[in-house]
């Protein structure tokens, strides 16, 4: 479903939607001819739960992310051409080149840290809520992470220290499995976590938690407008998982692009290879949300394709900026480690 | 000029920044550690308890909530109570905290204080006996401060939190009782600035933490046989004050130095190599080191004294630098 | 209740089990207040039911690891009290060299691993142990005593997951007695019963009086037989009180006095003691005399360990490295 938006704001959504897929899918390239290396962790897939969760926020607010935060930053309005600079390590880059796609940071808009090390971040989660609680300044914390986090120690104990001092903080778990091509994942899911489903493990420290289809935009805005509104009012931590499927570029070691995305697929797949086509055609939730435009007659195809080419352009110039920032000068290693 | 208890002047410092300065929040609460005067904290609960928060057993939950905290706003004194026990939260400590202003290219900064006690307590034995600080120094991003006196525990601690860098406040509980000359509104103590514990001509011994302390008794058995001993305390291990130990060093050409952390990459392990490095000229004889043994911590006493850089091995040491 | 296939001998042994550590804990606090011993000691007066309830259902090559409380673990696990009240007293005759202290008591030959000053520091181990003993195939089990206050930390809940998820023959015994070291439970966190994490996790468990020995028996009794026939994890979960401080030298200040004579009522000597009356299988005077036994052991354990020599200082370059 849609979510109960005037229609400049779902077409920004759509826009922003966009904006990761094409972000996303432009480092494949850049990485694979070794313009950047390390690793890298693309949210294609992921976009119907970043951009609507991260549009109820204040623009005040703090989130956390992980090492798959391109999408997160860009749905909260980072420049794609700073990202990308950070993610090749330039010296525009929003970090200066000091952390990279891990660690790409954007305080003025709420993200003070991204950390790589799985769970990292939800015990720093509940701090900047136990500041803000102190502070009184009403600002509440959104911590994004994936379901791979919830096998660390750190989150239980993170938990419970959010349900024992009722700290405002949104715990945000986007379930990415691996199972089926069906929207729902299947039960009995994980080799590597005991606990099914998901939402027992903050349940039992007696937060109130969800488990909801990530693919669906509007369920999302829905259920996460209302969590806020419920830790704006004091009344502590809420959790959501949020499910989605896999994207099949994120199977091999290296991400790859099983199809470069076209809003025209949102209504024919069969230039997909078969492998990938059935991702595409039924959990693709950029894909899906545009279709959802058109049938609700919020948007023509024609509007979808414009937003959609004004977005390659921009990711084009960005591409441009990054490739053109200098490195950071070598000696700039040793500075500004300490305030 | 009065003179208090080393206890009292740690409680003096926490009351005087948490009145300061209503950012000041404390995670957890051993600050006097479980010593009989452990009550006097409590008068701490009274005045601030609102900014008092008392976690479960959860280092590694709490460090990353005093970290977070400080990147939003507060200024956390977070307790690890045992020094040991940051082990538990060292990817919190490690990971993020030191991090985390680096990696946002100076955006993000981390004025959290992670407080411990660390060293030789009495019948510790392996897990309560830890002395991470050397461990921690390798560790870049993160400030060290470590108190010897009374005078130096509030000085050093109101830099702590005034400084906008994560910092490691490294206490030692055999401190708690000292007493020492503390003026009334004494001005903090800058970090980077080590202290001539003791003046001297015929050895630089340098020490921190207790071991300053049994570095003086040591000098005090060392002047009945002529051998003027000058007692150096860096006080801070990040930033380091090289350049007070070289001059020190200038004056009496011999250095030993004496720490509570193991010998294998330990603190003095790390001073000589930079007293190696810089002042190899200035010195008559060899570098000597009386550092706790290469073996994890024995619980029974007769072998927790062996081990430790007590004040007989620092008296042979210092006897041999001048033989 | 026991049930009436119970063997009175077995019963009257546990009983006097169960004294022999309420003797040796009492001893150790004794030599403690005349300074005999030092450094950090921890007594399990008030827990015996769960250790000898718990620890009589295994055999000698099962594996068992303690915390910080564990004394009475060791010596219901079939430890010798000269050599543990040697160790506690720092000597070179204790089972560690006097290297390891209250804390950290290890005696391999009985199955008790070691025991740790970290909370929840052995649970870990306790996998790796169950993980070790299922890849053997003899039927080998671990169990691993902890506290209320392991159940906030990180490790245990990631112990949980994998135990559960590679069905690992551990035997989880949570004894929880209100407190994690001067705080109540509720200070720590809104759950109430620890068994609820083990459900989470898809473990059975179950929660037990944990000063009835019967009680904790079956549970025992019942969650090894599960664990030998590879059936996986159990959690129990034992309410019990300590009653001394948390570790001597606390004067409990924070504890209510009405709470301590609440759970002295429940003492759990005495209540298997009137159990066994009951059925007339012990009368008073033999209940002095196994009292007065196990004090009489423990005085010679006690004798044993100060009249033992200290370890000579060059011991410490001794046991770093194998």
């Amino acid at each position: 479903m849609l979510p109960k938006l005037p229609r400049d704001g779902l077409l920004e959504l759509c826009r922003r939607m966009f904006l990761i897929r094409h972000f996303e899918e432009s480092l494949v390239p850049l990485h694979d001819k070794g313009v950047f290396g390390g690793h890298y962790h693309l949210y294609i897939g992921q976009e119907a739960t970043g951009v609507p969760a991260i549009s109820c926020l204040r623009s005040d607010d703090y989130l956390f992310t992980t090492h798959r935060n391109h999408g997160h930053l860009l749905a909260r309005g980072a420049e794609p051409k700073r990202l990308l600079a950070e993610i090749l390590g330039r010296v525009d880059g929003l970090n200066k080149g000091k952390g990279g796609s891990f660690h790409s940071v954007a305080p003025s808009l709420g993200f003070l840290h991204s950390s790589g090390v799985v769970a990292g971040i939800i015990p720093l989660s509940t701090g900047t809520a136990y500041a803000a609680k102190a502070l009184k300044n009403g600002r509440i914390t959104v911590c994004l992470f994936g379901d791979g986090s919830l096998e660390e120690g750190a989150a239980p104990e993170a938990f419970n220290l959010a349900s024992l001092n009722k700290l405002p903080v949104l715990f945000l778990c986007e379930n990415n499995g691996k199972y089926g091509a069906g929207r729902a994942v299947a039960a009995g899911q994980s080799s590597s976590m005991a606990a099914y489903p998901l939402t027992d493990l903050p349940k039992a420290y007696k937060i109130p938690a969800q488990q909801i289809d990530g693919i669906d935009a509007g369920l999302v805005h829905a259920t996460v407008s209302e969590a806020v509104e419920k830790i704006r009012g004091g009344e502590g931590p809420q959790f959501i998982e949020a499910q989605t499927v896999r994207w099949p570029g994120s199977e091999t070691n290296w991400p790859s692009v099983p199809h470069p995305t076209d809003s025209s697929l949102a209504w024919d797949v069969s230039a997909v290879a078969e492998k990938a086509r059935e991702w595409y055609h039924s959990c693709d939730p950029l894909l899906v949300f545009v279709r959802e435009l058109v049938e609700a007659q919020q948007a023509t195809k024609d509007d979808i394709a414009a937003i959609e080419r004004q977005v390659k352009t921009e990711i084009a110039a960005a591409v441009e900026f990054a490739v053109a920032s200098p490195y950071p000068k070598p000696e700039e290693a040793e500075r500004n480690f300490f305030a | 000029m009065r003179e208090i208890a080393y206890y009292e002047a740690k409680f003096e410092a926490l009351d005087e920044i948490m009145a300061a300065d209503q950012r000041v929040h404390l995670i957890n609460g051993t600050f006097l550690s479980l010593s009989p005067h452990r009550h006097v904290f409590q008068n701490l609960a009274k005045k601030y308890g609102d900014r008092m928060m008392m976690p479960p057993i959860s280092e590694l939950g709490f460090c990353g909530l005093a970290t977070g905290a400080a990147m939003a706003g507060l200024r956390p004194i977070v307790d690890l109570s045992t020094g040991s026990f940051i082990y538990e939260a060292w990817p919190q400590v490690a990971n993020e905290a030191a991090n985390a202003y680096s990696m946002s290219g100076g955006q993000t900064r981390v004025p959290v204080v992670f407080h411990l006690f660390h060293g030789l307590r009495g019948g510790g034995a392996a897990q309560h006996s830890g002395s991470p600080q050397a461990m921690l120094w390798n560790c870049p991003g993160l400030e060290i401060a470590i108190p010897s006196s009374p005078r130096d525990v509030k000085g050093l601690l109101k830099t702590a939190v005034a400084s906008d860098n994560p910092t490691i406040f490294v206490d030692h509980t055999k401190l708690l009782d000292l007493r020492g000359e503390v003026p009334e509104n004494d001005k903090p103590i800058p970090f980077g600035v080590a202290d001539i514990k003791r003046a001297g001509s015929d050895v630089t011994l340098i020490a921190t933490s207790y071991t300053v302390q049994v570095c003086l008794r040591a000098a005090e058995k060392l002047a009945k046989e002529k051998i003027n001993v000058e007692v150096v305390d860096p006080r801070t291990l990040v930033p380091f004050d090289l350049a007070a130990i070289l001059s020190s060093i200038e004056k009496t050409r011999r250095v030993v130095i004496a720490d509570e952390t193991h010998q294998s990459c330990g603190v003095a392990a790390e001073i000589a190599a930079r007293i190696a490095e810089t002042g190899f000229d200035k010195l008559k004889t060899r570098i000597r080191r009386v550092s706790t043994l290469d073996v994890p911590v024995s619980y029974s006493p007769p072998l927790e004294d062996y081990i430790g850089p007590s004040e007989s091995r620092i008296i042979d040491a210092v006897r041999a630098s001048v033989a | 209740m026991p049930a009436k296939k119970d063997d009175s001998t077995e019963l009257i042994d546990l009983l006097r089990r169960m004294w022999l550590i309420r003797a040796f804990e009492e001893k150790v606090s004794a030599l403690y207040a005349a300074r005999e011993i030092q450094g950090l000691v921890h007594l399990g007066i008030g827990q015996e039911a769960t250790a000898v309830g718990t620890c009589s259902q295994l055999k000698p090559d099962d594996y068992v690891f303690g915390g910080h409380r564990s004394h009475g673990h060791a010596i219901a696990k079939g430890a010798d009290i000269n050599r543990l009240m040697a160790e506690i007293a720092g000597r070179a005759t204790g089972y560690c060299a006097g290297k390891g202290g209250s804390m950290h008591i290890a005696a391999k030959e009985c199955g008790f691993i070691t025991a740790t000053g970290v909370v929840g520091g052995t649970i870990p181990l306790a996998l790796g142990a169950a993980f070790a003993a299922k890849e053997r195939k003899k039927g080998q089990l671990a169990m691993v005593f902890f506290g209320d206050g392991a159940g906030q930390a990180g490790p245990f809940h990631e112990s949980l997951n994998i135990a559960s998820l590679w069905k690992l023959p551990v035997i989880f015994v949570c004894e929880n007695n209100g407190y994690a070291e001067f705080t109540p439970l509720s200070a720590h966190t809104k759950i109430e019963r620890l068994a609820q994490h083990a459900k989470t996790y898809g473990i059975p468990n179950s929660t037990v009086d944990g000063n009835d020995l019967f009680a904790v028996r079956q549970a025992a009794r019942k969650a090894v037989e599960q664990a030998r026939a590879g059936k996986g994890p159990i959690f129990i979960e034992c309410l019990t009180h300590r009653m001394r401080g948390h570790y001597e030298g606390d004067p409990a200040k924070y504890r209510e006095l009405s709470q301590l004579a609440e759970w002295k009522k429940k003492d759990p000597l005495a209540r298997v003691a009137k159990v066994l009356k009951a059925r007339k299988w012990i009368a008073d005077k033999e209940i002095e005399s196994i009292g007065g036994e196990a004090r009489a052991l423990v005085e010679k354990a006690a004798a044993f360990a100060l009249a033992s020599p200290w370890p000579a200082p060059a011991e410490v370059d001794s046991h770093v490295t194998a």
